[in-house]
């Protein structure tokens, strides 16, 4: 699993599923948890990450503003954050937006309504596809 | 003539969503058709336009207080015991899920439903005017929390 002490960005436009997602990933033992509400906020986290970049990013994809697609190519074409590991949690479950997401550079899907032990089971998946390229 | 086709993946996705989220089991009753407008029948209610090559509406998942508490109190894990701002659209992310689930269920069918944002109203005995000139499908659910309605406003 990650480091514990791995920084994590939650983003949601929804306070009740940031809630949700940021218990879930307490209990699995990670301290330093940041939140925003849209990609546009998230995107000043990650740019204003200082020293330490964020390590996980778990987002949803439908937004206003900026939505969780929009926030991941930012991220994917900026090649000094463009290595994130990103998560989408999303009720956007249908096949074609599923390959836009790959497409665009997701490691990992959720689709929302999910359990603390999906999440859990996708973090892992995504631990072990970072570790193994690095 | 209410088309079960289109209404089943709505009621179908609630059970799921609740279920999962929430762990709450529940009961889907009779559908009926209320022809007498925009009186909501809960207390807290997420909506989500219905937009679509065919027909535009909306869906609402209407909540009396005491049931919507004890859903959140399932979601969140923590009780809570009064509406307050901090989870309140929590009535439009269940919505927003129930809304994804069913869209991908009526788009393989070829509906060709458009992805919308929800939105949250509250307040006793709140109203949604001019959503629908049609008919408004209601379906009563019961559950351990409590019923809840799903509100289906379509116009062609």
């Amino acid at each position: 699993m990650f480091d514990p002490k791995t920084k994590v960005l939650v983003v949601d436009d929804m306070s009740t599923m940031r809630k949700i997602v940021i218990k879930i990933v307490k209990d699995l033992g990670f301290t330093d948890i940041h939140e925003a509400a849209d990609g546009n906020e998230a995107w000043k986290h990650i740019s204003n990450s200082g020293e330490t970049p964020f390590g996980l990013v778990i987002s949803d994809w439908n937004m206003p503003n900026c939505t969780g697609l929009e926030f991941l190519k930012r991220i994917r074409s900026d090649q000094k954050v463009s290595k994130t590991p990103f998560i989408l949690v999303t009720a956007e479950a249908e096949g074609h937006q599923v390959a836009e997401a790959v497409k665009a550079g997701v490691d990992q899907y959720v689709v929302k309504p999910f359990s603390r032990d999906s999440l859990r089971d996708k973090l892992e998946a995504l631990h072990k596809k970072v570790s193994k390229a690095a | 003539m209410i088309d079960t086709n289109f209404i089943n993946p709505f009621l179908a996705a609630t059970l799921h969503v609740l279920k999962v989220q929430a762990s709450i089991e529940a009961v889907p009753g009779k559908v009926v058709l209320k022809k007498d407008g925009d009186h909501l029948l809960g207390d807290v209610s997420g909506v989500i336009g219905l937009v679509c090559e065919n027909f535009t509406g909306s869906v609402v998942i209407s909540f009396p207080e005491k049931t919507f508490l004890n859903v959140m109190s399932g979601m969140l894990g923590e009780e809570y015991l009064e509406l307050n701002k901090e989870i309140l659209d929590g009535a439009g992310e269940i919505t927003n899920m129930i809304f994804g689930q069913a869209k991908i269920v009526l788009n393989e069918k070829g509906y060709g439903i458009k992805t919308a944002l929800p939105s949250v109203i509250s307040g006793k005995g709140h109203t949604l005017s001019s959503l629908s000139k049609g008919p408004i499908i209601v379906v009563p659910f019961t559950s351990p929390a409590g019923e809840f309605f799903v509100e289906i406003f379509l116009s062609a």
